[in-house]
């Protein structure tokens, strides 16, 4: 414990590691605004730039930019009804109506608050909830990790983004990309078609470049000559006493609830937001203010959203399974800087874990400055011309895909993903369980072998480990729950 | 009939890594032992898919999705210029293709100021590569720019 608070305070010790979080979140802000360059998007592209870094230090820009972009997400919501990223579209319905009656800077007041203390809330259980989560994880063997995958695949069903089944088809694709290359075990070639250069399989970063960069590329170029309404803003006012009267409650329903969602494997800032939003309105005793500028319906998205970047972290990092797109990409830094997610992390890099964590808190307090003092400078930048902006995007995704393997087959890569990617969008499919797809794909399949071995062909014994059978029971829960849950709601009626 | 455009394409394609599957080559019993060959994965995934796509045609019945407008030309536009990065990378250099496309893509989704997109051409891949090759030292292709630079 006492080693932990020493290597989250030396975060503050470290003048390189405090700079690179200051101008990360800065980045992160400023990518945060732009709409369509979301945390994800960010996370991605800049991943080839941490390759020289440090493992802290890369790790901790790839968080920064989650945090800080998650929160700079409600500038554009607040200011010109535009999401900058997807976590962000609850608080347009009450943060541009406010906005609209003049009040933009107290409604862009009570988003930075809100979202700073939902930010700090769920880095404090990330502290707490992870080495206890690792603790239990240390038993897991294949069976548990196989059924532990296949809840992380079933929650696919719940994004919020495309439907059900839409998810679920994009989750099995991701799975069968993953079965690209050379078969574990027996060393079969898969899908490579003479390409030896797929021998280890597709990279994640490339995929993931295109599927999020190069895709909202495609998708922002119908777009162009969209016409923008901003609303001007004085400066932004610290919420009031009244209105910390009126929100403190929605603001601790939110932590706690974007805390539990972001913990969920696969469910992210985005759904927390709306549920956030939702419960707010639910419990509230002005329900008739909702759609209007309530301004609880902003704390209460904006609340969940950030908390659950630190609640996303938790299966991230003890698991292995990404909390959300970007835990996705976070996830990958986190193996191409040699640290191996799992629960074994928080016995061999507990130095390295808790500076991360201290990284997160960090930033999650930077953005309060920035947003309290700087909102009004980064809305500008959110009115960027597309046709300088997406371009710049262009030439990032190419050079960061070539970097990091020094492969034009990954250049390659990222064209073709963009484009199935905005394929795939344009017909109301969700690309993020594509990318948890590839990611847990290899998982799945490694698990589900060795539980085989394990038990000498008989799958079914599988169903007796007892912790395996409740992540199953948590899959079907996760694939059947909702529907099953509607259909009773209809028999009643 | 619209909505079974998409649902048919993944049939297709889902048929397809079937059949590819199954000529993938069989390992020796005594390596895969207890496990499986490596070709039953993929196929289990696709007969999943198959029998989501049939459920996805049975959601589109009940409530056909919007139909889909079509894509405008600066989408084509855009996607004709990732074409055109190819042979301008293979055959000149990865740094000529970016330029040229970043130029190309600024002009096209508006930029009437050929200047400011000259600039921004330049500037963009120029500042990159100095990045990439001093600080994170990437080597990149070899082509006409990055011949003369590395000699």
């Amino acid at each position: 414990m006492v080693e932990a608070l020493q290597a989250m305070a030396s975060v503050m010790f470290d003048p390189y590691l405090l700079l690179l979080i200051f101008m990360t979140t800065v980045l992160g802000v400023v990518i945060g605004v732009l709409p369509g360059l979301g945390a994800t998007t960010g996370a991605a592209l800049l991943l080839p730039f941490t390759l020289t870094m440090e493992p802290v230090h890369a790790i901790a820009v790839l968080a920064t930019i989650y945090v800080s972009a998650t929160f700079a997400g409600s500038i554009t919501a607040i200011l010109i009804n535009t999401p900058g990223t997807a976590a962000a579209a609850a608080t347009t319905f009450d943060g541009y109506p406010l906005a609209q009656r003049g009040e933009a800077g107290r409604a862009l007041g009570i988003a930075v608050v809100s979202s700073t203390i939902g930010g700090v809330f769920s880095v404090i259980v990330l502290c707490v909830a992870a080495p206890m989560l690792a603790r239990v994880a240390y038993e897991f063997r294949p069976p548990e990790y196989f059924a532990l995958t296949l809840f992380g695949l079933s929650m696919l069903a719940s994004i919020s983004a495309g439907g059900t089944i839409r998810n679920l088809i994009g989750g099995v694709f991701g799975v069968w990309l993953a079965t690209i290359g050379a078969e574990p075990t027996t060393g079969i070639e898969r899908f490579m078609f003479g390409n030896y250069e797929l021998y280890e399989g597709l990279g994640f970063v490339p995929v993931f470049i295109g599927l999020f960069a190069i895709s909202e590329l495609l998708i922002q170029s119908e777009r162009i000559n969209r016409i923008i309404e901003t609303i001007s803003m004085k400066a932004v006012l610290l919420p009031s006493r009244e209105d910390y009267k009126k929100i403190w409650k929605t603001v601790l329903r939110s932590c706690g609830i974007g805390t539990f969602i972001g913990v969920l494997p696969a469910e992210g800032a985005t759904v927390a937001s709306m549920i956030g939003y939702s419960e707010a309105k639910r419990w509230s005793k002005n329900k008739e203010e909702f759609g209007k500028g309530a301004i609880e319906g902003i704390a209460g998205a904006e609340a969940a959203n950030n908390a659950a970047t630190g609640g996303a972290m938790v299966p991230t990092m003890v698991l292995g399974i990404p909390g959300s797109g970007t835990t996705a990409v976070i996830l990958v830094g986190l193996m191409v800087h040699g640290l191996r997610p799992g629960p074994y992390l928080f016995t061999e890099q507990v130095t390295t874990v808790y500076q991360i964590f201290g990284a997160m808190l960090l930033a999650n307090l930077m953005f309060l400055g920035m947003g309290l003092y700087a909102a009004k400078f980064f809305a500008r930048i959110s009115l960027v011309p597309l046709q300088i902006l997406w371009p710049i995007v262009f030439a990032l995704a190419i050079i960061g895909a070539y970097a990091l393997s020094s492969s034009l087959l990954d250049v390659w890569i990222v064209l073709i993903f963009g484009v199935v990617g905005f394929f795939a969008r344009r017909n109301g499919f969700a690309v993020a369980p594509i990318a948890v797809g590839l990611i847990l794909g290899e998982m799945v399949e490694t698990n589900f072998q060795n539980s085989l071995k394990m038990f000498e062909g008989e799958w079914w014994l599988i169903l007796t480990q007892p912790l395996a059978a409740l992540f199953l029971v948590f899959a079907l829960l996760g694939l059947f729950g909702a529907p099953l849950t509607a259909w009773i709601g209809r028999m009643r009626k | 009939m619209h909505f079974l455009f998409v649902p048919g394409l993944i049939t297709v394609f889902s048929l397809a890594v079937i059949w590819a599957a199954l000529q993938l080559d069989l390992s020796p019993a005594m390596i895969v032992g207890d496990s499986l060959q490596p070709r039953v994965f993929p196929i289990f995934l696709m007969i999943l898919n198959l029998g989501l796509v049939a459920l996805l045609v049975f959601q589109y019945r009940k409530s056909p999705p919007k139909i889909v407008a079509r894509e405008t030309y600066h989408t084509w536009s855009t996607m004709a210029l990732f074409v055109l990065f190819y042979p301008l990378t293979v055959y000149l250099d990865m740094f000529i293709g970016i330029a040229v496309v970043m130029f190309l893509m600024c002009l096209l989704w508006g930029e009437r100021r050929i200047l400011v997109a000259a600039a921004v051409a330049l500037a963009t891949p120029l500042t990159m590569f100095f990045l990439f090759d001093l600080v994170l030292r990437v080597r990149f292709p070899r082509g006409l720019l990055t011949n003369w630079y590395y000699g």
